[in-house]
Parts: structure tokens; sequence; C-alpha cells
């Protein structure tokens, strides 16, 4: 190993692998990625794994119990830069869903009776920013190939990711699809940043919001639109929340608190 | 006493680990953990629409993110009366195959066979095997590539919704998949000689039952509405519970006469046992050729068994597109009701994954997802404890590590088990003390005392409860005293039982065991058929545990030895404190 | 101008001859609206279409295409979203967008992506009739003089097709038998006919004269603001605006000693990132401001400099943008008018 390569460690906290899964799906650049870089860890694709110092640490899943906390801790202590990657890790992904505590408390217990974990404490899932300091961000729910890529030569070659900051309508648009919402579709485009592009529109499918919510999210605008086109607030306030994560809690509080 | 212990077993669906933990000559313990954080996916689901918990439910597993998807949409469109038209059961099968070559060929290839060939990973076995990784890999992009066009992207694709797909696949595109799986077969048939050929290690072996989906007209496949069971049984599909249940049962000793007190296995290994003899061409002719005696009791030939899928996936495709291209694109599909209840069952790559669905006027109710995962757990433990014992008692300790890892991995429980961090970790003696107290925190203990009166040393366990008695003890019975009314209350945990057993040891060791483990280990559970009689709750049973000491002597009519005494007084002072 | 005429059952044959020269791009369905796209078919061509989704500047600088392609050595340029085409079915309104663009990337600084593509681009215009959205009468840019190689006015049993370019002419002597050169007068006062009821037939019209004006007088009128909070900051307004033209450059690198590329996307002055500079500083860091510059560039800007807006009333804006923010509400705001838009109905006690 030469020692000019960057030392990166990429690591998983709860979540569904996806984002991992994803940067393994990379193939025959993943070799150039082994090749370009110190790979120091990287649990899903070998098993020489050694902890340590590194330049970058690419952290995918949420932050749901307290040993994941405890692995972040580490991994934020001795990484120069630290990278979100994945909507687990951005915004907290869907199981953070449930935004009051009182809420996740429940359903916590609906799931796992009164039964104590011993290995490790549950903690209401939130993302990375939650708890330590995150350099950069990149959504997906999974991450997407190229973004991915693009992001980490860009790291490699010591320059920050350039990552699209407007939302799905763009890339949509980039496909000429036909919008969904004039059409009287439940679609969260506008909400939601870009970077997949636009796959379920190009697929005559609404946008769920799995990228996380877009920089300028205009919640407001997109909650008073879905009204005025008869969608029940409840609806709205679910659909939003299914993959905003945190972001959405604010919101949801206050339209809750408003109408009620 | 050590512990082995895999702490990064990484992925089951989230982050795992492995401790074995080993007291002398006997392993006391296997802990198959999940360190995965409680992410509430089923409670997530609830008061959404069915469209909502499909947006969801996928996201539970990246690597099985399609089968959790046909799953929930056979559970759905059965709850809703949703009929689905024949192209669509055609191409909903061919993305499943398509997930089936993704998630097989990356096991074999880059995560199983780096072990066997002794390579850290891929890329460093690509260095020297180019052509197998080259394969590998680009079966894997055919599977990515199938799963993509169907369902919209690599991952999370969310392309097949009820009644259909958002966008059908191009006839180009069916063509190009078509003629893309002819080219590889040639590549299918050699991975099956490959892997099939690998020589797989025989420990651990020990029977198992197999569980998979029980596919209709006599065909190999990967869905049914039946589950078909080694032994024979089938059952409904929505009356999986009755399979679940059982699970946890046959563990539990008092019903364990139902499927011989075993965990089940699910995965490639399973359908090839159960449905091996339906596979047809190719394949059919590899699985004359290579299937034995030991697929049926060595987990290893999971990996086998998985080469043999590809292939037989690799047959299917053109078969599966040639009927699809006949159908026109159906129109979409309403809904025949809005409230409904149902289970449907799929064959994920490593095992039957069941989605159970209660929906009410268009919201869901109730969900219930099993994993094949979740299933496996047990026989996963089983087998890590049965190696792990075995070599212990071949005087082959250092294996046991590596082996472990062979096993887990070739259960496939999810990529990332490629992976691992493995320590081995020097425990304090007397273990058994540390963990007892453990136990106790989880509620007052209930004491059973386990032998017979008149063999030496063997009368230690009822000897021990009435002296435990005598001292005031509340929650101390004697088998044979056991009744309804006497049984220790439902509920109560934990319950331990009393009883000298003979592990190999010097006289007078004791260990702290969990029940189950004895019933795995032939040589140990030579008493224990006569707790299924015992009237208690098989709860109970399954958390139970067994303090035994080991015996001098259990001849007929003798006293119990002196180091067995020296046993009795060390745990009835650690229980006097 | 030289006009012929085309009898109906010519007009495939016409069709299959010239696209043996190029591709042949045409109108054709998208669910239930239109697209450009490349046609082998001739009966997938929709005749008688309204605007498509995206106006025909994708097909000359696409949304997000590579520019360049760079190593350490040097770069090499790629033009591979070049190549010979034969655009037919494009309406009036979208060739005056075309003649915008032309007059920003062919003139004071060429844009050799632009420039190579257009070069080998014929444009065969199409007649249309205009629906509730279209105001190009308005704009003037429902009839066209120039700017097209053949253009085709549809009257039902014929076309009368005017030659705008010598490529154009190249194309009828392909196969002249089909055309007619002399029209009688009936055939002319068909078309008269025709064209004074369409020119009737525009039901959307906005004073463009007074909008420079309007435009500065109400620069810091309340209503800017409204519009600004109600705006999704989607972008979608420049996406299918035919004027639009503004694009971002990004690097690409690449692993295991392959080249980089230099990406060029559509962009928006609409988008967060559109005004920001190095540093983070943001000119332009409300909604509000944003949608100001772009409307001063359709309405203002542009007629000072050419002597008329950049809006073509095409109408896309107005079908396109779900909060109704587009040419047609903004300039009524701007006359005092209640354009009953969304903005007025988003209720202010919810501030995110």
């Amino acid at each position: 190993m030469k020692k000019d390569k960057l030392k990166i460690g990429i690591y998983e906290l709860t979540g569904c692998a996806g984002d991992a899964l994803l940067i393994l799906d990379c193939e025959d650049e993943l070799i150039n990625i082994f090749h370009a870089a110190d790979i120091r860890s990287f649990l899903m694709a070998k098993s020489d794994n050694i902890d340590g110092e590194l330049d970058v640490a690419l952290v995918e899943g949420s932050v749901s119990t307290e040993r994941d906390l405890q692995e972040l801790l580490d991994i934020r202590k001795r990484s120069k830069v630290l990278v979100a990657i994945g909507l687990c890790a951005t915004a907290g992904g869907n199981q953070a869903a449930f935004l009051d505590p009182r809420e996740w408390e429940d359903n916590l217990k609906k799931v796992y009776g009164r039964t104590e974990m011993t290995h490790t404490k549950p903690l209401q899932s939130k993302p990375l920013n939650a708890y330590v300091k995150v350099d950069h961000y990149l959504p997906g729910c999974p991450i997407d190939r190229e973004q991915f890529l693009s992001t980490l030569t860009r790291l490699l070659a010591g320059h920050p990711p350039e990552l699209h900051r407007f939302p799905v309508c763009v890339e949509c648009k980039w496909r000429e699809n036909d919008c969904l919402l004039n059409r009287g579709i439940l679609c969260l485009g506008p909400l939601t940043a870009a970077g997949c592009r636009a796959v379920c529109p190009s697929h005559n499918l609404p946008c769920v919001g799995c990228w996380g919510p877009a920089e300028e999210a205009n919640y407001t605008a997109e909650y008073q639109l879905l009204m005025e086109k008869g969608f029940d607030r409840e609806m709205i306030l679910r659909k939003m929340s299914t993959f905003s994560g945190t972001a959405i809690a604010d919101f949801a509080a206050r339209i809750r608190g408003v109408k009620k | 006493m050590k512990t082995i212990s895999i702490s990064h077993l990484a992925r089951v669906e989230g982050a795992g680990g492995v401790t074995a933990t080993i007291d002398g000559q006997v392993v006391t313990d296997v802990k198959f953990i999940i360190n995965e954080g409680p992410r509430l996916f089923e409670r997530l689901t609830i008061g959404k629409t069915p469209e909502e918990d499909l947006n969801i439910v996928p996201r539970i597993c990246a690597i099985c993110t399609l089968s959790h998807r046909y799953a929930a949409l056979r559970a759905l469109e059965k709850a809703l009366a949703i009929k689905e038209p024949p192209k669509v059961l055609l191409l909903r099968e061919l993305m499943h195959l398509g997930e089936m070559i993704e998630s097989h060929s990356l096991h074999v290839y880059l995560l199983a066979l780096p072990d066997y060939l002794g390579y850290p990973n891929a890329i460093a076995m690509a260095s020297k095997y180019g052509f197998e990784a080259k394969v590998g890999l680009e079966m894997k992009q055919f599977g990515n590539h199938i799963m993509k066009t169907l369902s919209g992207r690599f991952v999370h694709g969310e392309n097949p919704i009820l009644g259909g797909f958002g966008r059908f696949p191009t006839r180009e595109e069916l063509v190009f998949i078509k003629n893309r799986a002819v080219q590889f077969l040639p590549f299918a048939l050699k991975t099956v000689q490959l892997m099939c050929e690998l020589p797989y290690p025989e420990i651990p072996e020990s029977d198992t039952l197999f569980v998979c989906c029980h596919p209709a007209a006599g065909q190999f496949g990967f869905m049914g509405d039946e589950v078909i069971l080694s032994n024979g049984d089938l059952v409904d599909a929505q009356e999986y519970k009755k399979v679940t249940n059982e699970f946890i049962v046959s563990h539990s000793f008092c019903k364990r006469s139902q499927y011989d007190g075993k965990p089940y296995s699910v995965g490639a290994l399973a359908r090839i046992n159960n449905l091996g003899e339906r596979l047809e061409g190719e394949a059919g002719r590899a699985f004359k050729k290579y299937f034995n005696a030991r697929w049926k009791k060595n987990p290893l030939f999971n990996n086998a068994a998985q080469a043999l899928e590809i292939l037989y996936s690799f047959e299917r495709i053109p078969q599966v597109i040639e009927e699809a291209l006949k159908m026109p694109d159906p129109e979409p599909v309403g809904w025949g009701r809005d409230t409904g209840k149902a289970v449907g069952a799929v064959e994920a790559p490593r095992g039957i994954l069941f989605h159970a669905y209660d929906v009410s006027a268009g919201r869901i109710a109730h969900t219930d997802i099993v994993t094949p995962t979740a299933q496996n757990a047990e026989d996963i433990e089983r087998y890590c404890f049965i190696a792990a014992q075995t070599l212990l008692k071949k005087g082959e300790e250092a294996k046991i590590r590596d082996r472990m890892d062979l096993v887990i991995r070739a259960f496939d429980p999810c990529i990332s088990c490629s992976a691992h961090m493995v320590q081995v970790k020097q425990a304090p003696n007397e273990d058994w003390k540390t963990r007892l107290q453990e136990l106790a925190s989880g509620g007052e203990t209930a004491f059973v005392g386990l032998g017979r009166e008149d063999r030496s040393d063997d009368a230690a366990g009822l000897e021990l409860a009435r002296l435990l008695r005598d001292r005031g003890s509340k929650n101390v019975r004697l088998a044979e005293d056991l009744s309804e009314e006497t049984a220790p209350a439902v509920g109560t945990r934990p319950l331990v039982f009393l009883d000298a057993v003979d592990f190999g040891e010097k006289p007078g060791k004791i260990c702290l065991l969990p029940l189950r483990f004895v019933l795995w280990n032939t040589s140990l559970s030579h008493r224990l058929a006569a707790l299924t009689g015992l009237p208690l709750d098989s709860e109970q049973l399954l958390g139970a545990h067994l303090l035994g000491i080991q015996p001098a002597s259990i001849a007929e009519g003798g006293p119990i030895s002196a180091e067995v005494r020296e046993a009795m007084n060390e745990i009835l002072e650690m229980l006097g404190n | 101008m030289r006009i012929v005429k085309l009898k109906k059952e010519y007009f495939h044959p016409f069709l299959d001859v010239i696209s043996r020269q190029a591709e042949l791009w045409a109108p054709v369905k998208k669910g239930d609206k239109h697209i450009f796209d490349r046609v082998e078919d001739f009966n997938r061509i929709e005749m008688k279409t309204t605007r498509t989704l995206l106006p025909p500047k994708k097909l000359l600088v696409p949304p997000a295409f590579n520019t360049f392609t760079f190593n350490a050595e040097g770069y090499q340029e790629d033009l591979s979203h070049v190549s010979s085409k034969i655009l037919f079915g494009i309406h009036p309104c979208d060739i005056h967008g075309l003649l915008t663009l032309d007059k920003l990337f062919m003139h004071e600084y060429t844009d050799p992506y632009y420039v190579k593509a257009r070069q080998k681009t014929l444009i065969l215009g199409l007649s249309c009739w205009p629906d509730e959205y279209c105001f190009a009468k308005s704009t003037r840019t429902h009839i066209i003089d120039e700017g097209f190689d053949l253009f085709f006015t549809d009257l039902e049993d014929f076309f009368l097709v005017w030659v705008g370019s010598s490529q154009g002419d190249d194309l009828l002597r392909m196969k002249p038998d089909l055309f007619e050169e002399t029209l009688s007068d009936s055939d002319i006062q068909r078309y008269i006919r025709w064209q004074t009821e369409r020119d009737k037939a525009y039901r959307t019209e906005i004073n463009f004269m007074a909008m420079p004006d309007l435009m500065e007088l109400k620069y810091k009128a309340p209503f800017w603001e409204e519009a600004g909070r109600a705006c999704l900051a989607c972008g979608s307004c420049s996406m299918v605006c035919p004027t639009c033209n503004c694009y971002n450059v990004l690097d690409k690198l690449a692993l295991g000693g392959k080249p980089g590329r230099r990406l060029r996307l559509w962009d928006s002055c609409t988008l967060v990132e559109y005004s920001e500079v190095a540093g983070g500083e943001n000119f332009r860091e409300h909604k509000a401001d944003r949608l100001r510059l772009w409307y001063t560039h359709k309405l203002q800007a542009y007629v000072s400099k050419y002597g008329k807006p950049s809006c073509v009333g095409c109408g896309r804006c107005l079908v396109t943008c779900p909060v109704e923010i587009n040419v047609r509400t903004i300039s009524k705001a701007l006359e005092g008018e209640d354009p009953k838009a969304f903005w007025y109905r988003l209720p202010s006690e919810v501030k995110p």
C-alpha cells in the first residue's frame, strides 16, 4: 500500500445495507477504488479490516442503538472527513418516521414487548448529524452509483463533492415526464433532493421522497397544493414523513398544532 | 474458559456477531447476535395504505429488496382480491430470477469462494482466480440488470406495483435478457461443477428439517401457496404460523415430537433437498450427478445448492420471456375489495419469507413479516455449536473460529457475513457464577432437580434441589413432583435445571448451558427426553438453562462422590449469597 | 418565398424519401401529452398537437451531455449529441424560440455545441391551432417567416408548404413530382380563411408592450414576496421554456486512468445554487429575488436589447408550474389585477 493513498473506511450502522451494497455494485469500478484508495475497512467486501486513523469515513445507517452511537463517535474521532451516505445517515431514513419520542417508545414496546435488550440499548433512530459533525451528505435510498463515484473521486482528488441541490422536478423535466402533481397524483418530487434521475416518475410512479428533503423543500406550498387537490391532511403528512426522517418533524408539529 | 467471538459478522439485515463460549471441554454457549438497531418496520406500516407499505417494506433489506416487495405484493393482492394478469406473474418471476442470480452469484463467487481458496476478499482472489471472479461479477451484473429493468433500479426499485408494473419492459429489453441468459448457460454449468466439487469439510454434519415454498404443478420454483417440509408435511401458507410457531415449540421440548425437536433450515439447500427431484434440463442432470446424503445434513452444501439454482434460473429465464412476449401489456388492475387478510410467501435467495397483512378499509391494520434469517438463526447457532463442540472434542480448538465463519457464511444470512472481525477472548474462571447472576437479574430463578436416586452422582441434581428447598428456597421443584399445580408459574423466568451431566470433563466440573444446546449434543442429551413429559410452559423451556456437574460415576447404588459433593456445596454457597 | 402544395396522401412518401438523409424527429404521444422523438414509423407522428412537454431546444443542447473528456495530457471534445436531424412538426412559437437561442449562442459568443448541432438540423415547421394556454399572438410569435427550411400549413386535404431555405428546397427536389407548383384561388382562399379563424382562436392575451415599464414600476410590489413563498424552487419553468438557456458545468472525475468528463446541465436562475458564489455568498438567497430575475429576463431585459420579449407565448409555464407562477399570473399581478393565483391562497400562519 502506497503511503500517499487516502485512508478510507466504509461503515454500516442501523439500516438495510443498501448503500454498502450499492458500493459493491460498482463492480469493475470497485477494483479501481481499491487501487486508488487505501480501503482500511469495508465489512461487506473484505475481512482484513483495520480500525485506525482515516482520511475519509463513509457511514451508512441511522444511529438506532447505543452501540451505533459509540461506533459513530469512535469513527468521528479517527476521521478527518466524515460523509453520511444514504438516507438513514443523512436524514434518519424510514425508521426515523416516528417523530414523537413517546410514539416511538410505544411502538418499540409493541414489537419487543417487555424483553430487555441485553446486548445494547435501543435509541430512537436519528441521522448522524444529531450526534456528530458531518462534513458531506450523499443522500438516497439507496445512494446512486454515479453520485457515489463522483463524490468519491472528488474526495480522492481533494475536492468537496458536487451534488445536485435542486429537487427531483429538474431531473424529471430532463427526462420529459408529464408532471404527476398536475395530474392530481400525490408526488413528492418538489420536496425531494434530486440525484435519482427521477426514476419513479419515469416509471409513471409518484416520487415517494426516498432521497430525503431537498435544500429548499417548500413543505408549506406542497402541503397547501395537495390539500387543494383533495388529499387528506394525515395522508399528506404521512407521505411527507415516510422518508424525510427528522427533517419534517417541525413542520408536521406546526401543521398539526395549527389545525387542531 | 474462553470466548471465541466473531463480533462483526456485520450484515444480517444489519450488523451481527457470533460468540462461542468454551469452558474446558464444553461449549457452554453460542450466541448469534443481531446488532441491528430497532427499526420497527412492521409498526411503521400500520395505518398506511397498501401502496405506502410497498414503499417501505422492501427497505427492510437491500439484498432481498425484491423478495420483500414480491411477498408483500402477493399478500396484499390476495387480501384486496386483485387478480394479477398472467403477464404480470411471468414478469414478477423474471425479476425474482434476477434477484436469485444476483444474490447467489455474489455469494458463491465473491463471498464464499475466497474462503475456500484462502483469500481475504474477492479482489485479492481475482489476482490468481481472475476467471472465476470475472464470471461471478458478470453474472451478478446480469442479475442486477434484470432487477433494474423490471424494478426501476438496482436496489429498492418501485416499479412493481399492485396488479402490475408502473412501466412494462419493452420487447427489446426482454429479448436482450433472454439472449444474454442463453449465453450464460455454459458459465452456469461451470459454476455448478466448481461449487459441487469443492471439498466441503465434514464438520458440522447433523440432520435438520428443511422448509421451503411448495410451487404448484410439480414445478421447481421460488414461490407457492403452500409450504413443504422435508418430513413430507404440507402447510397452507396462510397458516404460516404453524410452521414458524412450531419451530419455537420444537425447541421447547413440549411439542418437539412434531418436528423431531429440531430447528429448521431455509434457503437454497432446503429448496434443493425438498424440490431437487423436480429440476429438469441441465439443472436436473446436475442434481442427479451431485446430490447425495451429505447435502441433507451439511449446511456448507448450501453453496452447491445455490450454484444449482443459478443454473436453474438461467434455464428458466428464456422460458419465462418466451411466454411473456406472447402477451400484450395488461391494463392496470383495480382492487376487488378494500378489506381483507392474507399471507404472501416467496423464496428469498436465503430462504422462505412471509409477509402477512390485515387490511381494513384500505389501511394496514396488522403486519407480520418473518424473514429467512430469523428462521435460520436457530439452526445457525446449532450448527456453530456442533462445529465448535466436535472440533473441541477432536482437539482442534484452533479451527473453531474459521469453521464457525464458514458455517455462518454458508447460510448466506446476508451479504456482509462475508466479512467479519474475529476475536478470541480469555474469560474469567467459574464463569457459570457470573452467568447465573445475570440470569437472576431477569427475575427470581426457578430450579428443577433432575436425576436418578440410585445411581451415585446421578442423584446430584435431585439432592441439590432438596438441599435448596431445605434452606428455604421457594422456587425449587423435583422433576418427579412436578404437576400442573406445582409447576413454576407461567412467565416465571429464568428456569434452571440441576443435573449431573457427562461433559467428558474432570469430576466436579460445573457448567451452565442453554437447555436447547444440550438437546443438540447427542452425547449430553441422554436423559432430556424425560423433560417432554413435564408440564412446563414452552417459552420457559426455550429460555431454560442446565446447571450441570460432571459426575465421577453413575454406577448403580453408589454414594455421591466427594468431587460432586464439593461442587454441590460450591453451588449452594453461591446461591446462598 | 416559394409556396407549393402537397396532397395529404403524398406526405408519408415525402417523409420516406427525406428520412433516408437524416434522423427524422417529430411529435409523438407520451401518455396523453406529446414529445419530440426519433420516428421511424410515420404513423406515430401526431399532426394535431399543441405544445410538446419540452421545447425543441432539447435536441440542440440536451438537458445533460458531455462536452469533453480530459486527462493529464489534455482534452477531447465530445460532440456525440450532434447528428444530422430533420425536425418535423415545430410550431411557429417554438421556431421563434430557436431564433432566440440562435441570437444567444450563435452571434456574440458562439457556442460550438449549439452551433454544430444547429447547422446539422433542418427545421420543418407545422401550423397549429391555439388552446386556452397559447398566447403567442400577444408575443407576435404565432406566425413565422424565417427560421425554418420548410413550413407546412395543414389545410385538411393538403398542406401548403413554404420553402424557407435552399436546404428546404433541396428536400423538395428529392421528390419534386409529389408537389404542385400552382395554387388555385380556392386553395388560397382556404388558407386566408384558416388564418383569420386561427387569429380569432387565441383566448389568452397579455399586454407585453407594458411589461418592461411594469417590471420597473412594480419591482418592489409585495406580490413578489408572496409568489416567492409559494415557489417550489423546482426549476420546471426554466426547463420547459423554449428560450431559457442557462447551464451549469460539472466535472466528473474517473478512476483507473480513465478520462474525466465535463458535463453541461440545464440550469435555472430560480434554483438556489444559481447565484451562489465562492465562499458561500448568495446574491439571490430569496426565491422572490430569483423569480424577479426570471421575469426581468423574459419581460424586460431582452426587450431593451432585441426589441421583443424573450417569451414566445407557447404556454408551457402555464401548464407546467404546479403552483401557478407563470407569465399569465405574473403579468396580471404586474397589471394590478387579481390573477387568482395559488400564492394568494397559501395560508400565512405556517411559515417553515
